[in-house]
């Protein structure tokens, strides 16, 4: 009797808080009409900008909001500009409502009190969101704390012209030797671009002695003996490299015209689908496919967030929340859109978000999601900083 | 209206570059300065019209019909001048020209009136709608000139307006200016280095530099 | 009642602007001298200290980054200049020199970026001059793992910026020769037996040289701290130190933003440097130059070295129109890989795509640009103004030519005016504008319309008063004494008389400034809060990507809307004075 009636009450507390909750967010939605939400976002790419285009499209038709895409060549950029209006006690009207972020400028802004929040755990469809995977949790190890919304999942893959490379590398060591073989037709982006940056992190776990000692922070003492592998794997691969190692490619961008001209038989991405979204949008030949390593590659995903001093924070939440429906998942996830992952985990969804899903077409040079397997954890973040000193001291003279 | 100059000088630096210059010029006579080149004839002129260089200062006094022109601005003077280039604007024709020295406000139709009848007296009748640089030599100084007289000037400066024309054309215009001259009964002062320029029974002043 | 003459209220002119000028660029300069003395608040730091000069010049690869700036920045302004005198030369009055003066306007209106893009595609190991030999003459079927484009050393960057000058200094040099009487010279020198190219290295350009000086200076302070051409053509490591300044702005660790303010201050400091030694270098040059001017030499090596000077002129500027048909290619194609000459397979995807997206940029380019190009073209107006009558030099003068020398009294006024208004150009932008963006967020001014067009006219101003203040102060003074007496009003004069007849070259000038404006990134960047994008933000966006194709439709339309301007400034005055020959000059 006694256990009936707790949960009979627990029932009733539940349905008064989904209530509660549902009220909290109707209200949201009703001050999110009428707002005008500043997206700003990197607008590098066209089909990336499409993207956002038609989801500010259907949030102004369902919702009311109107989004406008600020394109950043760099989101430092908009830290940088965040900044400046904190410094100058700006806490209103902020010139950003909500950014697509992730890494170290979520650190540099959660550090720096920039961001509103804790709010993703508010969003109706954050209980879709794949829990399990522990980079939602952590952004290069730093907790999220529900300070970002997950948007898209990114892991580091590798691809190759499969005209020019008859079997790819399976490791670091492969990849010495088929550059050994073939001079000059490898490259990664200069440090600290990106790409660059995960590169050399993806090449530290492989080589290093004990790949735990990525998750801690950065011991200056043991920086030397720990990353010694690394330095003599890239003083080894450097003359081997793309123009000798003397130019780098500014970003992960540039690669692909370099693998498109077979300048390199082998280049690196984040999105697992782009090789099959560009050879679509006739950026690559047909010929590119990709590859990870046998150990597996360095995965983490990106977000959104809103920083302190939008006075649009409702009309930001309700795109953020919408950006986390399955069906801007699911298109986000289509090769023929954008092909970014999502972060969605497919077994909580229904079925019919579900068949959204099973709907989208399968890239043709994408690797499976077994293929992929589990990707690695990123290292602790402030290996991020010692490993590029270190390789600016040495390769960037 | 008569024009006089009261002991002008001119300095430059603080030595006056001729020797004071007393002029009286009534109405409808025309006075010729002569002179080397370089002797300050030109600046002379400048002065009278209101247009000296702040390199220079000014020493005795300008009368225009008796009042003094000392701190008159140029534009108020009412003191024209007429070069040696006709200086047409380029960008009207020659109707556009002339009706832009035209003070008094008046009709279209009145100022075209009167643009026909000073054109008629040059012996250029039609050439309204004409394109300033389509004319001859000849033809642009006396539009020049009507230009000048139709503003209605109380005097009139002349900075060697012939010296560009050939010889007979010299003689031609000549003649034109002074009777125009006569005809507005203005006082003028001619600056010149040729002995042919100067009008029958005027008066002529030779400029000299102050030695020392 | 003091009558204060209408001479006198025209003073407001090159006063506004002066203020104008030293309050905006001292405000920057305070917000970034702050920083690099450790002091910024918002990230925690009140420490007044060196701590960040001491970091600064430890920066792991900061000498090569100085050395190559310096390089490459002094190299090309060397080259640049020395080619332009030489080219003149050699070719002024033939007809390469006429055609010269034709193509002179399309080629300045490339903007720097899409110059850039064009061109490394052009030279590129997988670029179109290999394609042209390739596999036929070369064998190569992938492209040769050469150091062409981004090299250490920062030479193709130089060249680049040798290209993009020249025909800058071109322009600023055929304004300045109206102020001398070249045709005279000319004729009185080779009665005595001098060549041609002679006169005018040993005469003419050391007559020409005072007028230069500033844009010269201009062109210094632009080659050392270019962002967009060396991000493109520049090394990466260690890169230029404007790119790594930029980098350090824009890194999440916050803490970089005083490093890129001492680093900023730093290259403003070399820019400073660079000028006085090229100053000195004139000064010194008047004096060990005067035996060799004055040899009686009648023979002359650059005779010999004629066709090889003209020929570098032309291959420049084949050289940027290549650049720019390349983009046309680009825009259309879908797949063209090495080593194809032209693209496999064609399209006009992009081109649709392209002009509806840049729709609303195209606009706000539009607006910005003809609203600072208007305002910078009164202002210009206003303090030539100014300069021409504040010395009342009027008539006085009986021979074409000799009121000259009273027009040099005006430029004298005009030289002081002159150092502010170029104060924009010598000063790096990277180096005042955050400064300027924070002042801005504290008075509430970011983000507006008019700010943003405030922030470009810094730029525009300059470059349309160089443009502009040769031909209007050689403007002939007894026209506008001989209209004042006939029209008794000094603004019935100017507006009906003096401006329709210079209509030409204000015209051009308002082209050169809406130009400019059409080609600011940082002022747009910082002070429109991500509230305004204009043609050149899209297209550096979208240069941040992987697509050549959608960023070349980008970058010609972005090259379109001077190119518009510079044929309206030359086909307006052919309309409008269809029947007036003397304004056909």
């Amino acid at each position: 009797m006694k256990r009936f009636l707790l949960i009979f009450l627990s029932l009733i507390l539940l349905s008064f808080l989904s209530q509660a909750f549902a009220q909290g967010w109707d209200d949201i939605e009703k001050k999110a009409k009428g707002q005008i939400v500043y997206f700003n976002a990197w607008g590098g790419s066209q089909r990336i900008n499409d993207y956002i285009q038609w989801a500010g499209q259907v949030v102004q038709k369902k919702y009311g909001i109107r989004v406008i895409h600020v394109k950043a060549t760099d989101i430092g950029d908009v830290v940088s500009r965040i900044l400046v209006e904190k410094a100058a006690k700006k806490l209103q009207n902020g010139s950003v409502d909500l950014m697509w972020i992730n890494g170290e400028n979520f650190k540099a802004m959660k550090e720096n009190k920039l961001l509103y929040g804790p709010f993703s755990q508010n969003l109706p469809y954050f209980h879709l969101v794949n829990t399990k995977k522990k980079t939602l949790k952590f952004d290069f190890t730093v907790p999220v704390d529900n300070l970002e919304s997950p948007w898209g999942m990114a892991q580091l893959v590798f691809s190759y012209d499969t005209n020019r490379v008859s079997k790819h590398p399976q490791n670091m060591s492969d990849l010495l030797v088929f550059a050994r073989k073939n001079s000059g037709k490898f490259t990664y982006p200069a440090i600290p671009s990106f790409h660059g940056t995960t590169f050399i992190k993806q090449a530290l776990s492989e080589l290093i002695h004990d790949p735990k000692i990525l998750s801690q922070k950065v011991s200056q003492s043991d920086f030397e003996k720990n990353t010694r592998p690394l330095w003599d794997f890239l003083d080894e691969l450097h003359p081997f490299l793309w123009r000798k190692g003397k130019v780098f490619p500014a970003s992960g961008s540039q690669m692909v015209s370099l693998l498109n001209d077979n300048e390199i038989f082998i280049s690196m991405s984040f999105n697992p689908n782009s090789v099959s979204n560009a050879i679509e949008n006739g950026e690559l030949p047909n010929t590119i496919r990709t590859y990870i390593h046998e150990g597996g590659t360095i995965g983490n995903a990106h977000f959104v967030a809103i920083p302190f001093n939008s006075s649009a924070k409702q009309g930001a939440m309700v795109f953020a929340n919408f950006l986390l429906s399955p069906m801007a998942q699911a298109r986000k996830a289509d090769p023929t859109i954008w092909g970014d992952p999502s972060v969605l985990a497919i077994g909580k969804l229904a079925g019919p978000d579900k068949a959204l899903f099973d709907a989208v077409p399968k890239g043709v040079a994408t690797l499976t999601a077994d293929e992929l397997g589990q990707s690695l954890p990123e290292p602790h973040v402030s290996w991020v900083q010692a490993l590029e000193k270190e390789w600016l001291k040495k390769y960037s003279k | 209206m008569s024009l006089e100059l009261e002991n002008l000088s001119i300095l430059k630096q603080g030595s006056a570059i001729f020797d004071p210059v007393n002029l009286v010029i009534r109405p409808g006579e025309i006075t010729t300065i002569m002179g080397p080149s370089g002797c300050g004839k030109s600046t002379l002129l400048s002065a009278v019209s209101g247009s000296l260089d702040r390199a220079f200062t000014l020493k005795g006094s300008i009368l225009l019909n008796g009042r003094n022109m000392g701190d008159c601005p140029m534009e108020k003077r009412n003191i024209g001048i007429l070069f040696q280039d006709d200086l047409l604007f380029p960008h009207m024709n020659i109707g556009g020209n002339l009706a832009f020295a035209i003070q008094e406000k008046i009709s279209r139709v009145q100022k075209s009136q009167i643009i026909d009848k000073a054109l008629k007296t040059a012996g250029l009748e039609g050439f309204e709608k004409r394109d300033p640089s389509s004319l001859s030599g000849g033809q642009k100084s006396r539009i020049s000139l009507l230009r000048s007289l139709l503003a209605k000037p109380s005097a009139l400066l002349l900075d060697e307006p012939f010296s560009t024309l050939d010889q007979t054309l010299k003689a031609k215009i000549r003649s034109f200016v002074f009777s125009q001259i006569k005809k507005m009964n203005i006082p003028a002062l001619l600056v010149t280095h040729d002995p042919k320029d100067c009008p029958e029974g005027g008066m002529i002043l030779n400029l000299n530099k102050e030695e020392g | 009642m003091i009558k204060i003459p209408v001479q006198d209220k025209r003073i407001i002119f090159p006063v506004f602007v002066m203020i104008l000028f030293c309050t905006t660029i001292v405000a920057g300069l305070i917000g970034t001298i702050l920083p690099s003395l450790n002091y910024l608040p918002v990230i925690g730091h009140t420490q007044v200290s060196l701590s960040v000069w001491f970091d600064f010049f430890s920066y792991p690869g900061i000498q090569t980054s100085i050395f190559v700036t310096l390089f490459s920045g002094i190299t090309a302004s060397f080259v640049v200049v020395s080619l332009v005198f030489l080219f003149i030369s050699v070719s002024h009055g033939n007809a390469l020199w006429k055609f010269f003066e034709k193509i002179l306007s399309p080629v300045l209106s490339i903007p720097h970026a899409a110059f850039a893009v064009g061109f490394g595609f052009l030279i590129a190991p997988s670029g179109w001059l290999i394609r042209l030999v390739s596999p036929l003459l070369t064998g190569f079927n992938t492209p040769p793992d050469w150091i062409l484009l981004n090299d250490p050393a920062g030479i193709s960057l130089t060249i680049a910026l040798v290209i993009k000058e020249f025909p800058f200094l071109i322009m600023v040099t055929m304004g300045a020769m109206g102020q001398l009487d070249i045709k005279k010279t000319l004729f009185v020198a080779r009665a005595l037996g001098y060549k041609k190219e002679q006169i005018w290295l040993k005469i003419l350009i050391p007559r020409l040289y005072p007028h230069l000086r500033l844009s010269i200076f201009a062109v210094i302070a632009y080659s050392l701290s270019v962002v967009d051409m060396a991000i493109l053509l520049g090394p990466s490591a260690p890169s230029s130190l404007s790119v790594l300044i930029l980098k350090w702005f824009n890194d999440p660790d916050v803490n970089f933003k005083l490093l890129a303010s001492a680093g900023s201050l730093f290259l403003f400091f070399i820019v400073l440097l660079s000028i006085f030694f090229v100053y000195l270098l004139e000064r010194s040059a008047r004096v060990f130059l005067r035996p060799w001017i004055t040899n009686g030499n009648r023979s002359s090596f650059v005779t010999l070295f004629k066709p090889m000077i003209s020929f570098t002129g032309i291959c420049i500027i084949i050289f940027t129109i290549i650049s720019s048909v390349i983009l046309v290619i680009w825009s259309f194609s879908w797949q063209w890989r090495f080593p194809d000459f032209l693209p496999a397979t064609w399209t006009l995807k992009f081109w649709a795509k392209g002009l509806v997206s840049s729709f609303d940029p195209v606009m706000t380019t539009l607006f910005t640009g003809g609203a600072s190009a208007f305002l910078g073209l009164l202002l210009t107006i206003g303090c030539l103004e100014y300069a021409v009558n504040s010395n009342q030099n009027r008539i006085g003068q009986n021979r074409i030519g000799q009121n000259k020398t009273l027009q040099n009294k005006a430029k004298n006024y005009t030289k002081y005016i002159h150092y502010f208004l170029y104060l924009p150009l010598l000063v790096p932008q990277i180096t005042f504008m955050a400064g300027i963006q924070l002042l801005l967020v504290i008075m509430k001014m970011d983000g507006y319309w008019i700010t943003l067009m405030g922030s470009h006219m810094l730029f525009v101003l300059p470059y349309m008063f160089i443009a502009l203040s040769a031909t209007y102060l050689s403007f002939d003074k007894r026209v506008t004494d001989q209209a004042i007496f006939l029209g008794r009003s000094y603004t019935r004069v100017l507006f009906t008389i003096k401006l329709p007849m210079l209509l030409k070259p204000i015209l051009f000038s308002f082209a050169i400034g809406f130009s400019v404006s059409v080609a600011q990134y940082i002022p747009t960047m910082l002070v429109g809060a991500g509230r305004f994008s204009t043609i050149t933000t899209e297209v550096v966006n979208i240069a941040s990507g992987s697509d050549r194709r959608i960023m070349a439709v980008y970058a010609l339309i972005q090259q379109c809307l001077p190119l518009i301007m510079f044929a309206m400034a030359i086909i307006i005055p052919k309309i409008l004075y269809y029947n007036r020959k003397g304004m056909q000059v």
